[in-house]
């Protein structure tokens, strides 16, 4: 459910290819993403352009990942979201946690 | 029981005729039928669209074939166990097999009289219900043993305010949100909404260990005398940050501290949706927003406390993610707005909060994706 949209000398670029990020999907991107970065070590940056609904179960997974690449000193950033989803992110304060963009090419150099 | 709601059943046949002819004989029977007239098209259905009870499918079909699609599905863990039939001419042993290594319920020749089908199905869901009722039996006994409620069963009695609650569980299961009034004394009392990230029995067996910590952290700091809400979060979230089992496991809280003899309410939250402030003044709801982060996310949660004033006719409502998930169209969307604009005519009733849950939650429940709480403070 994860492709490789790019890698660069430090930071491997994701798609989410998934419309719907719910709780049956959730642990297989969590271990999917956490096998790609034990592979490649680098900071994720992750597209969710393709991802429509996001329910609690996938956030939950989402900053299970989160936490788990802080604690190499690494980060997982996200681009793309769809406008309902950075409303529920900013209301429940996500936004504070994740360093969002809009995308890969708005990524700061 | 057996849950009363219509069974949803697929159908999948490339015969137009034999598929209408089908579909008309289940909908006079009470299904509620969709339709695919290749497996390729029941295969884009059941990605965009909530999943049936059960599917009955043709085998031979042009492309992908019944025994290729139901291999497909096999392939796909959020399709893999919708109850499959196979529906077909052939008789063939080895086919026959084949169908049932895949984990096909049944095989049912296109010969049998549509009556004796639509019994079959019928038997094969009320089978599959009755299993699934036995084994929440089980669970349910092992955990009313344990004594442990994650929601109250009666509303409770503050002086000066009319508290009320609604909660649905998701498919009936008890899933990761909880709600607690906890009593102080006669001044002060504390009210609780959370929501366990996750669903069904895996989120509400971590509801025990979130509503402890918050029932020790309220009872801890209320003999202490320090009624900050703010503070219990805190001390909460840096207890969960230290719990080798929940740390990895988040939630949300809206903690709340009515105060009956000043009339007032502190309110402090943890990655809980904005509160809704109905002001009978102006007749507007005002969104209330707290500063806190998911308890369990960071040791340094950034909690914050506000102090609310309801005036006489002034309600307060509380209420989980679950409230705010529609479905529409087929797709499901997380829409606070709409939401709120649906609870908006309800505001100037008397008896508001009762008509809202028969008119508006107990009417959504064919929408629900997830657990849905809300609590109703009203000031009279």
């Amino acid at each position: 459910m994860i492709s490789i949209h790019k890698e660069t000398e430090s930071a491997l670029l994701l798609n989410l290819n998934t419309s719907e990020a719910n709780l049956v999907n959730a642990d297989e991107f969590k271990a999917e993403i956490i096998s790609l970065f034990d592979e490649h070590q680098k900071k994720i940056i992750l597209s969710l352009k393709q991802v429509e609904y996001i329910d609690s179960s996938f956030l939950g997974a989402l900053v299970a990942v989160l936490k788990h690449l802080l604690s190499f000193k690494s980060d997982l950033i996200l681009v793309g979201l769809h406008k309902d989803i950075i409303n529920l992110f900013k209301m429940i304060r996500l936004d504070k946690v994740f360093k969002i963009y809009d995308s890969f090419d708005e990524l700061p150099a | 029981m057996m849950n009363s709601r219509a069974k949803k059943i697929l159908l999948v046949d490339d015969n137009e005729i034999f598929l209408k002819m089908m579909g008309q004989s289940f909908k006079n029977h009470g299904f509620e039928c969709t339709f695919a007239s290749s497996a390729e098209d029941a295969i884009t259905l059941l990605n965009t669209s909530s999943p049936p009870d059960i599917i009955l499918s043709d085998y031979e079909m042009l492309e992908m074939n019944g025994i290729e699609f139901k291999r497909h599905l096999m392939h796909d863990a959020e399709l893999k166990d919708i109850p499959f039939v196979f529906l077909t001419y052939f008789s063939d042993n080895d086919l026959i097999i084949s169908g049932l290594d895949l984990r096909a319920i049944d095989f049912v020749v296109k010969d049998t009289p549509i009556k004796v089908i639509i019994s079959k199905i019928n038997n094969i869901l009320f089978t599959i219900e009755k299993q699934r009722e036995l084994t929440e039996l089980e669970i349910k006994k092992a955990a009313s043993s344990l004594n442990f409620k994650s929601i109250p069963v009666t509303k409770p009695t503050v002086k000066g305010f009319e508290i009320d609650f609604w909660h649905n569980a998701y498919h009936d299961i008890p899933g990761g949100d909880f709600i607690d009034f906890i009593r102080v004394n006669d001044r002060y009392k504390f009210v609780v909404l959370g929501d366990v990230m996750g669903k069904k029995w895996m989120a509400w067996f971590f509801t025990f260990g979130f509503l402890s910590y918050i029932r020790s952290a309220v009872r801890f700091t209320a003999l202490s005398g320090e009624y900050s809400v703010a503070a219990i979060l805190q001390k909460v979230n840096s207890v969960i940050c230290f719990d080798n089992i929940l740390k990895d496991i988040l939630s949300s809280l809206s903690l709340l501290l009515i105060d009956s003899e000043e009339n007032k309410i502190t309110y402090a939250g943890a990655g809980d949706l904005p509160l809704l402030h109905y002001q009978s003044a102006n007749n507007k709801l005002k969104q209330l927003n707290s500063t806190g982060l998911l308890l369990g996310l960071m040791e340094e949660g950034n909690y914050n406390q506000q102090e609310i004033i309801l005036e006489k006719g002034d309600k307060l409502f509380i209420f989980t993610d679950g409230m705010i998930d529609f479905i529409d169209e087929s797709m499901k969307k997380s829409d606070y707005n709409l939401f709120v604009e649906m609870m908006q005519p309800y505001m100037t009733m008397d008896d508001g909060f009762t008509k809202m849950k028969k008119e508006l939650f107990l009417k959504g429940l064919d929408q629900q994706v997830d657990d849905q709480s809300i609590i109703s403070i009203y000031k009279n």
